[in-house]
């Protein structure tokens, strides 16, 4: 029997699919600049000088990148650079929109004299990051070669990272513990996942992500056949032999107690999830999956146990029931949840001059533990303001939830573009997952396979739980919105996660190699 | 081995993610967003309530309430109230938080209801904001002046008074004045901090003057021999009796403490025995205290509650009276229950014990006598018009109930006309109106709360009204000449 991946590359029409990149192109162009214009129209009449600056510069960084994959990958997937510029330059747009308020706000505070906001929403900053995160795209086109070339000399090829499957574990370790060591590391909003290079935060987290993708697809193809074949049977599943596990396990222990040290848990169940699919894929076997939500569920219920992780358990209460929590809340011991914000008398009660947060000191007289679900609260009035067809760039208040522009990105593109918006940018998210996946099973090498599905996966998972958070589907997490929120690790990481998954389409699409027939009979040689 | 079919089967997987983001999206945007906006923790609603002009609250063709900018180079509107302390029971007051028809009429007022948005869906798609539609009460802007300086001029000081005049045939509200007031204009939204402060100031009150509770809608006090009419009314349905009907006005024995039950005088019609409708004109206790202990404080409270007793009254939407009533057990402040005993009983059918009263509630008493048995719902907006003019709402008037028969309302109708033309209050002869006085204790320490309950004009009325005022003295001599003043404004049309 065929196989799917062969039932698809026999239909596959092996060819350039140039100029529907281009006509997408195009068409990703015109939505973000017609974003900006209506930004500009909406707020003061005019066509923004800013659609220039932005939309012109994202123009001719994107054109650069498609005349790089025409000439480079002529066969590549055509939909994937489109998809991604235009996430890319929506996110500008909405970064542009956030930071004429916010700098009207820092004009206002700094006349009155006071501190300035640390967070503001910074287009400039994005501009430059994601003139990066294209530069890096082209890069990587640039440098990794075919993979049925893997021995030219100096070539690098996706396929060549499986040499260096342990090497790359080890440096993904190394990229997560780097947030907590001491003069490197930093911690912004109460997540301790940045560290600081020569003036600039970078969340290497987001790097560790594509790495770890790496080692565990380089390690599953090494040892597939031995944790799918050999195990012992209880019961209906087989589980797999220690020394199979083992190594997995480890690793993947020290990503969960370095996360928890972060008190970064989306990151955590990225990776979680990442794990457990690509064991998935690489043994075809139920069992892992289930283990591995048993794993997930003793995780959580242990976190919910310690006291220095009590966040969680509140995390989860507050995605359940949000209300009490706003502006601040208290769960006691028994369960129940006491407000403690400005408005309640305890609030009142403890409000004096040299007390910096009334309502904490309040809960912890109480003997409680305290949270705020403004901010989450905040992003649902913004998603309910926007309605069905939103209000218009431009014309909403996105600016009122904190972190609009990285965390809450997506309840403010929800209040200006509305529910219509949102199902566009869900559906483009959705359609680079599934051509990512099309290229895994278009694949020919198991390495190729286990890594294209894995990156593919972890993108979805990765939306999945920021925006599942944000819109109160799943108990929030911080993590980014790929190529939407502000920040440069996310958007070189997503931009050379779309390098690979180019690289890897046009070559699972391009022609089987030709014979060579110039002297005699020669036998043709695949090198599949 | 081969890894296309659980790659497969992942994409699917991620696929799914998808559709449960973008259900979650729907449900969130769709069906949600309407309570996420009116969310009273979403202060995007306070915020841009300031930023457009509030619709226009006019009584009798008059400007009452208007919106306009503080200053030329600010983008708040402030609100300014004309002759607030006079109207404000109605108004209410606006300042992000609302009261009143300001609060009852808060989605039209701002531009924010459907009827609105529906109307001027092509502003709304593309984002222009509907400007807030007009509000027009049923309020006599002239009587209304007069009820308040009425009020203000015969309560004593530092106490309370109130007065209502409705419509018996619509059940519009025409007056609803309340002495003291206070004035909306200083809490506005323009007033900033200040205004905030100065609405604690009011919130908090000083002894019984608490000025954001009106005297008229919103406040209770004991109807005493007012209530009178309610337990003739009950007595002609319950215990057979008429207008005619001899009646003892002599001595009464309370059954439990022995003690008797006192006239405010023992000579006339409360001498021993008279007809009901001379007993009624005199205001004789023992008689109607004798009919409650017959009846039961049962069969009282049940044939009060239908004139609206028990019951929040809704004039508008969101907007309720306070509860008046007559009650068949007790609740102290430490929430311990008392039923109302036999003696309490026979105190209950004078409108005392704790039968309480609005001034609305004694209105619609008043108005099932006057428009034969039938009581009207309670009203205070007339119309509500977009900025164009086009009509959004225009009320049409509800029954409430039909408390008594057309013969009995006659009957007490012409009860009502003797208490002026040989009863307790000849004094007010001349002035073409007809009802019950009370003169109410409110226990030591306490003035009188002196009521006049009535009709006018006296003969084919068309506006029944209460005037309560507190202070020593009696109803006739206090509160019935407030009456007579309004009423003369109101008849002047």
């Amino acid at each position: 029997m065929q196989s799917f991946g062969e039932q698809i590359r026999a239909h596959l029409p092996y060819q350039r699919r140039n100029a529907a990149s281009l006509a997408l192109l195009v068409f990703a162009m015109v939505l973000t600049l017609s974003a900006f214009a209506e930004v500009g129209l909406a707020r003061d009449g005019n066509i923004p000088g800013g659609l220039f600056i932005y939309g012109g510069g994202l123009v001719v960084l994107a054109f650069i990148a498609y005349f790089v994959q025409t000439k480079f990958t002529p066969y590549a997937d055509p939909l994937l650079l489109p998809l991604a510029v235009a996430l890319n330059g929506l996110g500008l747009a909405i970064i542009y929109r956030l930071d004429l308020d916010t700098s009207a706000d820092r004009k206002a505070t700094a006349a009155a004299g006071k501190k300035l906001l640390e967070d503001a929403a910074d287009a400039p900053g994005q501009l430059i990051w994601t003139f990066v995160g294209i530069t890096l795209f082209v890069g990587a086109v640039l440098i990794m070669r075919d993979t049925d070339k893997p021995d030219a000399p100096l070539s690098f090829t996706p396929k060549t990272a499986q040499r260096y499957t342990y090497l790359i574990g080890l440096s993904a370790v190394v990229l997560l513990v780097l947030p907590i060591v001491p003069g490197i590391g930093a911690e912004i909003n109460g997540a301790r996942v940045w560290i600081n290079v020569g003036g600039f935060s970078v969340q290497p987290g987001e790097f560790a992500k594509l790495l770890l993708v790496v080692f565990f697809a380089g390690y599953l193809v090494n040892k597939r056949q031995a944790m799918s074949l050999i195990g012992k049977k209880v019961g209906p599943i087989s589980l797999p032999r220690g020394r199979d596990l083992g190594p997995i396990m480890v690793i993947w222990f020290f990503c969960l107690g370095v996360l928890f040290l972060q008190k970064d848990l989306g990151t955590a169940l990225l990776f979680f999830g990442l794990f457990v699919s690509m064991l998935y894929i690489a043994t075809q076997r139920v069992s892992w999956v289930l283990i591995g939500v048993g794993l997930l569920a003793v995780g959580v219920f242990i976190a919910t146990l310690l006291p220095f992780m009590g966040h969680v358990n509140q995390r989860i209460d507050i995605w359940q029931n949000p209300k009490p929590y706003f502006d601040g809340g208290c769960l006691l011991k028994s369960g129940e949840v006491v407000p403690v914000n400005p408005d309640t008398d305890i609030y009142k009660k403890y409000k004096k001059p040299d007390v910096i947060s009334p309502g904490y000191t309040a809960c912890q007289a109480l003997g409680g533990e305290y949270s705020d679900s403004a901010q989450l609260m905040k992003g649902l009035f913004a998603l309910g303001q926007g309605g069905v067809l939103g209000t218009g760039l431009g014309q909403g208040e996105p600016w009122r939830t904190p972190l609009s522009f990285s965390d809450f990105i997506f309840d403010s593109l929800g209040e200006e573009l509305g529910l219509t918006g949102l199902m566009v940018i869900l559906l483009i998210y959705a359609l680079i997952v599934q051509r990512g996946m099309k290229t895994a099973v278009a694949a020919r090498d198991p390495f190729l396979k286990l890594f294209a599905g894995g990156v593919s996966f972890v993108l979805a998972l990765q939306v999945f739980v920021i925006v599942g958070g944000v819109t109160r589907l799943i108990p929030l997490t911080g993590l980014t919105t790929p190529f939407l929120s502000q920040g440069g690790s996310s958007l070189m990481a997503n931009w050379i996660l779309i390098a690979i998954l180019v690289r890897m389409s046009h070559d699972a699409r391009k022609p089987a190699p030709q014979a060579i027939q110039d002297e005699g009979m020669t036998q043709i040689v695949s090198t599949r | 081995m081969n890894m296309d079919k659980p790659v497969r089967r992942v994409a699917i997987f991620a696929l799914l993610l998808f559709f449960g983001l973008m259900a979650q999206v729907n449900y969130v945007q769709g069906s949600q967003a309407e309570s996420l906006r009116t969310d009273k923790r979403n202060s995007r609603q306070y915020a841009d309530i300031f930023n457009q002009p509030r619709g226009q609250i006019s009584a009798g063709g008059e400007v009452l309430v208007t919106s306009q900018k503080s200053k030329a180079d600010d983008s708040r509107y402030g609100r300014t109230y004309k002759d607030g302390p006079i109207f404000a029971p109605i108004t209410g007051y606006f300042n992000g938080n609302a009261t009143g028809i300001e609060r009852a009429y808060n989605s039209l007022l701002g531009g924010k209801d459907k009827r609105i948005t529906q109307q001027r869906w092509f502003d709304t798609f593309i984002g222009k904001k509907a400007d807030g539609a007009n509000v027009e009460l049923t309020i006599d802007p002239d009587a209304q002046r007069t009820a308040y300086a009425q009020l203000k001029a015969r309560t004593s000081p530092g106490r309370r008074g109130g007065a209502v005049v409705i419509d018996v045939k619509t059940g519009a509200v025409k007056v609803a004045a309340s002495w003291p007031s206070f004035d909306p204009n200083e809490v506005a939204p323009q007033t900033g901090e200040k205004g905030a402060k100065r609405l604690e100031q009011l919130d908090d009150g000083e002894g019984v003057i608490k000025p954001l509770v009106d005297n008229a809608l919103s406040q209770t006090f004991p109807p005493g021999s007012s209530f009178k009419t309610v337990t003739s009314a009950l007595a002609m349905q319950k215990l057979g009796a008429s207008s005619s009907t001899t009646v003892n006005t002599g001595q009464l024995i309370l059954p439990e403490s022995g003690r008797p039950l006192p006239n405010s005088h023992d000579s006339g019609s409360c001498g021993g025995a008279a007809s009901l409708r001379g007993a009624f004109a005199e205001s004789c206790n023992t008689t109607f205290a004798k009919m409650a202990l017959d009846m039961g404080i049962q069969e009282l409270h049940d044939g009060a509650g239908k004139f609206g007793f028990g019951q929040h009254v809704k004039l508008e939407p969101d907007l309720f009276t306070a509860e008046s009533d007559v009650p068949v057990a007790y609740t102290d402040a430490n929430g311990k229950s008392t039923p109302t005993g036999r003696d309490g009983t026979a105190r209950s059918g004078i409108g005392q014990e704790n039968v309480r009263a609005t001034p609305l509630q004694m209105a619609m008493v008043a108005s099932a006598v006057a428009n034969g048995g039938k009581i009207m719902n309670p009203y205070l907006v007339q119309k509500v018009r977009a900025k164009d003019q086009s009509e959004l709402y225009s009320v049409s008037p509800k029954e409430f109930g039909e408390p008594i028969t057309g013969d009995q309302a006659s009957q007490l109708e012409d009860m009502m006309r003797a208490v002026v033309t040989e009863g307790t209050a000849k004094n007010l002869q001349g002035m073409r109106i007809a009802g019950k006085t009370g003169t109410a204790e409110q226990g030591p320490g306490n003035p009188n709360a002196r009521w006049f309950v009535g009709f006018g004009p006296a003969q084919n009325p068309r506006y029944a009204f209460a005037v309560m005022t507190e202070g020593p003295g009696s109803g006739a001599g206090d509160a019935g000449p407030v009456a007579g003043a309004i009423m003369a404004k109101v008849l002047q049309k």
